[in-house]
């Protein structure tokens, strides 16, 4: 419970900064709809004449703009990769800047085993996913409610936050994982970059030919493509498979690695 | 009973050598000196009682658990003192004491008042703004705060002025009287001396010797150098207790371990130009110590 409470303390700020931008950006954004819904007949009729390959790289091709929860759909694909990054930049960062800050010889010293340690760790970031979902959640149905034209379904707007909260536990597991192999601070950000630029790519590329399809299983962007899901309905099964396969595979591989490790810091 | 039994620990990173079979028994109540040069294994051997790093063999118990399975146990009871002191920059001095204490589950906070006072120490100070010296204040503190039954201290002198070392030396003298066991390593001879009832001396990952501070004391060494007049040599001496002697143009250097009045007597027979006798650093104890091992 201590080092839990410490966490949530730590990274207070940092938490508060990256839900205020993107809920920001987010719903900004979607005040634009009257405009966007006003126009959406020559929107439409615009992204129609997209080549094709952009136009399905960039899930255009199944989005109407005259629909808020389609509009929802495009302006959220790319706060998803924003809420991708700073979720794999908690993962990454909490177990590894103690070692980063030689801050770890403290902690060990006191009476905690390491499972104790990633078992906080994880909890704290764990919450803060949870809380940044409820808040992005929370902010785009005030957003909808201010906007819309016609009704839409609370279920959908939810089931694309769940998605982009699946994606980002997804991530910070991850980068749990990798932080205990990479410590230093500059690595920890380019590796989590790295990371979630490099899946974002391979959904656009994914959906650019037919050749790279098979790219979409490496990808929770493509799981969790909001424009999918607002079509769909759902995640598909076999993604959520493997989300939940890499998110527990991840999490014991942490605990055994960590166990193990050496601290030289 | 033994607080600390290491038996046969090897640590091994990757090819490179941290320690080798070292054994080590501290008993309950003594303060322990562990010397050694730089490199030479003890923050490894400390590291490996606290379980940061994993042997490569050997085992290591702490009141008589396994170091490695009861190490959260064992760490209920024991406060270090690290070599080099790196805190949350984000806290203050008291954030930190208090978030030190909270792991114990007991209230500590009459002792961080105590020993902040002795160290005169600001608490609402942060501790990226402290010097080195005033970090360590805040190490040592945070190692005693929950009245552990065990210090394990890796060079913790470095920083202090000479004031503040010794109130820590009391401290530690008057923690050692209620019972608590010290493990002090460090590479100055003179403060183990002060300190310590036994020393282990450690080089290049082994145990060279493990002797009582008394012993160590009667057999002080004195570095001499004798820069003769004459073409005089101390191969002439022919007395007991030199070691380590050199000879170089007209300048004589050596250690010597016997009576000060003998050698005395000895360099009156000589014409001599110049004289030095040294306390002889601990890099040539050590020499001394490694040769005779050696042979």
């Amino acid at each position: 419970m201590v080092l839990y409470l410490r966490e949530l303390a730590r990274n207070r700020k940092s938490f508060i900064i990256w839900t205020i931008a993107l809920l920001l950006s987010d719903v900004l954004m979607m005040f634009f709809f009257p405009t966007v819904y006003d126009q959406s007949k020559s929107f439409n009729e615009i992204l129609r004449q997209f080549p094709e390959a952009l136009a399905s790289a960039l899930k255009l091709n199944v989005l109407n703009f005259g629909d808020v929860l389609n509009y929802f759909a495009y302006v959220f694909q790319y706060i998803i990769l924003f809420s991708g990054i700073f979720a794999m930049m908690f993962g990454a960062g909490a177990l590894s800047r103690e070692e980063d800050e030689k801050t770890v010889e403290f902690l060990m010293a006191k009476p905690v085993t390491r499972n104790y340690i990633v078992s906080a760790k994880l909890l704290a970031v764990l919450t803060y996913l949870v809380l940044f979902n409820i808040i992005m959640a929370a902010g785009n149905f005030i957003a909808f409610e201010a906007v819309k034209k016609e009704s839409y379904s609370v279920n959908l707007l939810l089931t694309v936050i769940a998605g982009n909260f699946l994606a980002q536990v997804t991530f910070a597991a991850t980068g749990f994982l990798i932080s205990v192999f990479v410590v230093k601070s500059k690595s920890v950000l380019s590796v989590s970059l790295g990371v979630v630029l490099g899946t974002y790519f391979l959904s656009i590329a994914a959906g650019i030919s037919d050749k790279l399809e098979n790219l979409k299983y490496l990808t929770p962007f493509e799981y969790v493509s909001p424009a999918v899901l607002v079509t769909d309905g759902r995640i598909e099964v076999v993604y959520l498979i493997i989300m939940v396969c890499v998110i527990l595979l991840s999490t014991a591989l942490t605990y055994s690695f960590y166990n193990r490790k050496n601290i030289t810091a | 009973m033994s607080v600390i039994e290491i038996s046969n620990l090897t640590k091994y990173y990757g090819k490179s050598r941290g320690i080798e079979g070292v054994n080590l028994q501290v008993e309950e109540g003594e303060i322990f000196g562990f010397i050694g040069p730089n490199g030479a294994g003890k923050s490894t051997t400390i590291r490996t009682l606290l379980a940061f790093i994993y042997p490569t063999s050997g085992n290591a118990k702490i009141f008589g658990m396994d170091c490695f399975r009861d190490s959260a146990r064992i760490k209920k009871n024991i406060g270090y003192i690290p070599s080099e002191v790196n805190y949350y920059e984000d806290m203050k001095v008291k954030d930190l004491l208090n978030y030190s204490a909270k792991f114990y589950k007991k209230d500590c906070s009459g002792r961080i008042a105590e020993l902040s006072e002795v160290f005169e120490l600001d608490m609402n100070k942060r501790i990226d703004a402290l010097s080195y010296g005033n970090k360590k204040k805040v190490a040592i503190i945070q190692a005693l705060l929950h009245e552990p039954k065990l210090l394990i201290l890796d060079e913790p002198t470095g920083g202090l002025d000479p004031l503040m070392q010794n109130k820590f030396f009391d401290i530690l003298r008057e923690e050692n009287r209620k019972g608590v066991t010290i493990f002090f390593s460090s590479h100055i001879l003179s403060e183990v001396q002060k300190l310590c009832d036994r020393v282990a001396i450690i080089k290049d990952g082994r145990i060279l010797k493990v002797e009582e501070i008394e012993k160590l004391r009667s057999n002080k060494y004195k570095k001499i150098k004798v820069e003769f007049r004459n073409g005089d040599s101390i191969e002439d001496f022919n007395l007991p207790n030199i070691v380590n002697a050199s000879m170089k143009n007209r300048v004589a250097e050596f250690l010597y371990g016997g009576q000060i009045n003998e050698m005395i007597r000895k360099l009156s027979q000589y014409e001599i130009e110049n004289l030095w006798i040294e306390e002889p650093s601990l890099e040539e104890i050590f020499m001394h110590y490694y040769e005779k091992e050696v042979r």
